[in-house]
């Protein structure tokens, strides 16, 4: 029973946090981690459930950024016309939607791509996806003002009874915003798991011709997952523009999507609250360093930390935690054992 | 001399007596620059720039009678970062004043965080124009935009010969060399001169071979070159391998031709190079006794000769927020603030002082800096 | 034209160095299963390494070529004893991941050790070009081109022609089969990612002279290496060789005709255009789904 709860008294400690944390870096940090942990979410649906090992996530969280930043300046774009073809800014919340649809949209394109093959292959094709991107954000400078970055980007706004549209500059409320995409994303994800399309996900991840010969369409399962996949880690990527007000091809950065794959994988892949604790743990770290050494042994430090976890812990921190409290509870170990016999789980029969 | 004294005296009681909170025993400083990640070569230049200067500074007494203490923060080369080594200078450790944080890109970042917290920053490096017209009245920028370089250059630009008839450029893919690159072309284009090919090569590219060897046929007679000194070191050098007949320019004062001389060898010969700090002449400067002071201090702790055209950033930029810190006659964000737009400086650079730019009401302030040409000739800089 | 035969010049000679790393990676990550990203900072390494000894210490330089070699070796083996052994078994992520942590550490070791600014290794070559026609070609980079190709060689005779070379090859294509005639897998295994290490550490020992030394040099040539396996096919010698060259010439081309601010992405581009129409690579047999 207490296993259930706990997420909810989680969300309600986190919630409640401001009232009392008057530490303005600390709320920064939990806030950007926030951000952060959604894009590992996000991740963690292709990495943990599907068991694809994708390494091009910071496009998805890239293309988010600059659409919805782009949709909130407005823009004009040359396109070979007569005219040069112009957009008035749009209000934030629908750029921000704009940002989270594109993204899905990549991730379909990228999705019916990507899956024709696997393994190896996949982890490159998504490599090579998030270089293109970074590349085209920088030498499209007419659209995307390339190195130059589109900056003022206006912050998101919410509606607060009896005073009106606030813009987001409190930190205080950028958090619960942020706190709050953060429980929609877990709860979507624990949505999907536990679906049909889970089960379809899961069965596939522990064997994909077994999964095939009983008639799951694994493409259109992949897709699917890849999409809202995208999706969620477009919203994180514009949550993190508008937060930071200035956008610039170093979004792509690959050490981005290297912090995600960490969170998730120390956290615990293929679990739900694996990249929570992965992304408190691994957002917190680099901050407390900051007081620990100098920057290049901070470094070394960090690099060694993930090895020390995955050594001891190689399913990750919350598997392990799990596996501490309860013994009965197999189940939760079960979902991210590396397959190593063909097995027919729940989902496949459906 | 007895109005001054008696000044510093009520001005350090009047700080202790101000409040617990800002009663501290040295006035902070807050320092973000790349010291990791792909630029960290120039932060740890800057950086050690603005480490001479605390010393000099406490060396005469401090400021407002209290000593200098840098609080510097890593911020990685990478935007996030940034903005997360701003946050922590301002809330954890209450810095009053910030420079930073070495590239448009990171210094764009951190610029909402200065209007949140009230706080200004001395941008010491950072070249985007963005910078000083985005509406920030918290950004004073010491270091030249690309437009006031080309405006100079093109001052001076009569003593070549052969003169420049028709000009390439090679810039590196970012907010400094593509600035650099239209200002110039802009500024060319003026004057009647013809550009010819205009590349453009990623920060991380190593091999420049396709861009140069379009180039070489390009006709031109010479090619201005924007980028880090690593870059122009491996564009020297290649182009010396693909025999281009162009005389070679470079702007922006990152090449720091001592090391160019170094690790180019004698590719680096016949090469001019744009500054902002001549250290083998330091007697050409606008303040030739700041200049060798700084030179000898920087020799003396042993540091990186190569780094001077770059550390005198962070030199300029601490004596920058000193002497405002003086002025404000308090070691607090709003009265820094004010102080700085009547702050004049004898830096290393020239005399610094801060005008007005960018959209009114909301003005950030920039200096006019001066440049320096040189030329390497037989593995020695000279004056051309 | 005559810019046209400088571009098949100096891709011919880069796409020597990206085949050694192609070989280097597709031997780890074809057949090993590793996603390695230490790659990058064993070819920084071995670069540090000629920098060191023939820079600092003065060594003859074809003398630090061969010790840079070496010791990159070493260090591979080191990585493969210390980090790989006790997690055989593991999934391909958790390996991964920690060679993400020991990428890191590396890089800022080497910061910590010789300072961002870039260091350039002293050597023999003259740096007059020598020049045929409308192409000129440094001394040096004909150098490499040759330690290139006779590496290749050397490397494909001890897989093919040598007992060694059969072992390892038994090992990878079927380790229990192997281990049942004698052959000692986890040697196998230590000395691949060994050589595979060695390999990046040459590459980057010859090409440190040519270019600079820098602790962020191996980021990108990193992620161009596994491009270059995916070209060539996961596991194939041959194809990596290949690929290495197609990229130098995709790079080349595509920056002197297209576009120089795209050239980094050809690579890229390259890929996905292959894998829509070739999903196995351009020859490999079909990668085995599951």
């Amino acid at each position: 029973m207490t296993a259930r709860l706990l997420p909810w008294l989680f969300v309600l400690f986190m919630a409640l946090l401001p009232l009392w944390m008057r530490d303005q870096y600390i709320l920064y940090v939990l806030t950007s981690t926030g951000i952060f942990i959604i894009a590992a979410m996000s991740l963690n649906l292709l990495l943990g459930y599907t068991g694809q090992l994708s390494l091009g996530h910071v496009a998805f969280f890239g293309i988010g950024a600059y659409t919805s930043a782009l949709l909130s300046l407005g823009f004009d774009l040359d396109w070979g016309g007569a005219e040069p073809f112009v957009l008035d800014p749009q209000p934030v919340w629908l750029a921000f939607l704009g940002g989270i649809l594109m993204a899905a949209l990549f991730g379909w394109l990228i999705g019916r791509l990507a899956f024709r093959v696997r393994g190896a292959y996949f982890v490159i094709v998504t490599i090579s996806f998030a270089q293109v991107m970074r590349m085209v954000a920088l030498n499209w400078v007419d659209l995307t003002e390339g190195p130059m970055a589109l900056n003022n980007i206006p912050p998101l706004s919410v509606w607060v009874p009896g005073e009106g549209v606030l813009p987001l500059y409190k930190k205080e409320y950028y958090y619960l915003l942020v706190l709050a995409m953060g429980v929609l994303g877990y709860v979507v994800i624990q949505r999907l798991v536990c679906s049909r399309v889970g089960r379809a996900l899961i069965a596939l991840r522990e064997n994909e011709s077994l999964a095939r010969s009983v008639g799951i369409n694994v493409t259109r399962y992949l897709v699917v997952a890849t999409v809202i996949s995208a999706g969620m880690a477009g919203a994180s990527g514009a949550l993190y523009t508008h937060y930071i007000r200035i956008v610039d091809p170093d979004v792509f950065m690959f050490i981005y999507t290297v912090t995600m794959v960490i969170m998730v994988i120390t956290g615990g892949k293929g679990t739900l609250a694996g990249p929570v604790v992965g992304g408190l743990l691994f957002g917190f770290l680099p901050e407390v360093l900051r007081e620990v050494a100098r920057p290049e042994v901070q470094w070394i430090i960090y690099g060694a930390v993930m090895i020390v976890i995955v050594f001891f812990l190689p399913q990750g921190i919350v598997p392990a935690v799990t596996k501490l409290f309860a013994g009965k509870k197999k189940r939760a170990q079960r979902a991210a054992r590396t397959p190593t016999t063909p097995r027919i789980t729940e989902g496949a029969s459906s | 001399m007895v109005k001054k004294n008696a000044f510093a005296t009520v001005a350090t009681m009047a700080l202790m007596v101000s409040g617990g909170a800002m009663a501290q025993d040295t006035v902070k400083i807050g320092v973000n620059q790349p010291l990791t990640g792909a630029v960290a070569a120039s932060g740890n230049y800057v950086t050690n720039g603005a480490r001479i200067a605390e010393e000099v500074l406490n060396a005469k007494g401090g400021v407002l009678g209290k000593k200098v203490a840098l609080v510097i923060e890593d911020n990685k080369s990478n935007p996030k970062e940034a903005v997360a080594a701003a946050e922590k200078l301002i809330v954890r450790d209450k810095v009053p004043v910030m420079m930073g944080a070495w590239s448009s890109t990171l210094t764009l970042a951190v610029m909402p965080k200065l209007v949140e917290y009230s706080v200004p920053m001395v941008v010491e490096t950072s070249s985007s124009g963005k910078i000083t017209t985005s509406g920030n009245p918290w950004v004073f920028r010491i270091a030249p935009t690309s437009a006031m370089e080309a405006k100079a250059f093109g001052e001076k630009m009569d003593q070549f010969s052969p003169p420049i008839k028709k000009a390439d450029f090679l810039a590196v893919n970012n907010d400094f060399g593509r600035g650099a690159s239209d200002e110039f072309r802009k500024m060319l284009e003026g004057k009647g001169i013809k550009v010819g090919v205009v590349e453009t090569m990623a920060p991380e590219a190593t091999d420049l071979s396709a861009q140069l060897a379009n180039i070489k046929q390009s006709g031109g007679d010479t090619l201005f070159v924007t980028t880090g000194v690593e870059q122009i070191t491996l564009v020297l050098k290649q182009a010396a391998e693909q025999r281009l007949p162009q005389r070679i320019i470079t702007t922006g004062g990152s090449s720091s031709p001592d090391q160019l001389v170094a690790q180019a060898g004698e590719a680096a010969n016949n090469s001019y190079h744009i500054l902002f700090f001549a250290p083998w002449f330091p007697d050409k400067a606008t303040n030739p006794d700041v200049a060798k002071a700084f030179v000898d201090a920087w020799k003396q702790k042993g540091y990186d000769f190569a780094g001077l055209t770059e550390g005198f950033r962070g030199y300029d930029g601490i004596m920058t927020i000193a002497e405002a810190v003086k002025g404000a006659g308090k070691a607090e964000p709003q009265a820094i603030r004010d102080a700085l737009w009547t702050t004049k400086v004898s830096g290393v650079n020239g005399n610094i002082a801060f005008t007005k730019e960018g959209p009114s009401g909301k003005e950030s302030g920039q200096n006019q800096p001066n440049i320096y040409i040189v030329q390497v000739k037989d593995g020695k800089v000279t004056l051309p | 034209m005559p810019e046209f035969l400088q571009h098949l010049a100096n891709a011919v000679i880069l796409g020597g160095t990206y085949a050694l790393l192609g070989i280097g990676l597709t031997l780890i990550f074809g057949i090993m299963r590793v996603v390695n990203f230490t790659h990058g900072e064993l070819y920084t390494f071995g670069a540090y390494m000629a920098f060191m000894l023939a820079g600092m210490f003065g060594l003859n330089f074809f003398a630090s070529l061969a010790l840079a070699a070496l010791l990159g070796m070493a260090l591979g083996a080191l990585i493969e004893f210390a980090l790989l052994r006790p997690l055989k078994g593991a999934d391909i992520d958790t390996t991964m991941l920690v060679m993400i942590g020991a990428g890191i550490a590396m890089q800022a070791g080497e910061q910590l050790m010789w300072g961002g600014v870039a260091k350039s290794v002293p050597n023999p070559f003259p740096t007059d070009p020598f020049v045929l026609g409308p192409v000129s070609v440094g001394p040096i980079r004909l150098f490499v081109l040759a330690v290139a190709v006779v590496l290749l060689v050397i490397f494909y005779l001890l897989l093919n022609r040598t007992k060694l070379g059969v072992a390892m090859r038994a090992t990878f294509q079927d380790p229990d089969t192997a281990a049942l005639m004698g052959v000692n897998n986890g040697l196998m295994y230590t000395l691949t990612f060994a050589i595979g290490s060695g390999l990046a550490a040459i590459a980057g020992a010859l090409l440190g002279p040519i270019f600079v030394v820098t602790p962020t040099m191996g980021d990108l040539v990193a992620l161009k290496a596994f491009a270059i396996v995916i070209l060539g096919g996961l596991g194939n010698i041959p194809g990596a060789t290949i690929g290495g060259f197609v990229l130098a010439l995709v790079e080349e081309f595509g920056a002197g005709y297209l576009s120089s601010g795209y050239r980094d992405a050809m690579g890229f581009l390259l890929i996905i255009a292959v894998l829509l129409v070739r999903p196995q690579g351009l020859f490999a047999a079909k990668e085995r789904i599951g």
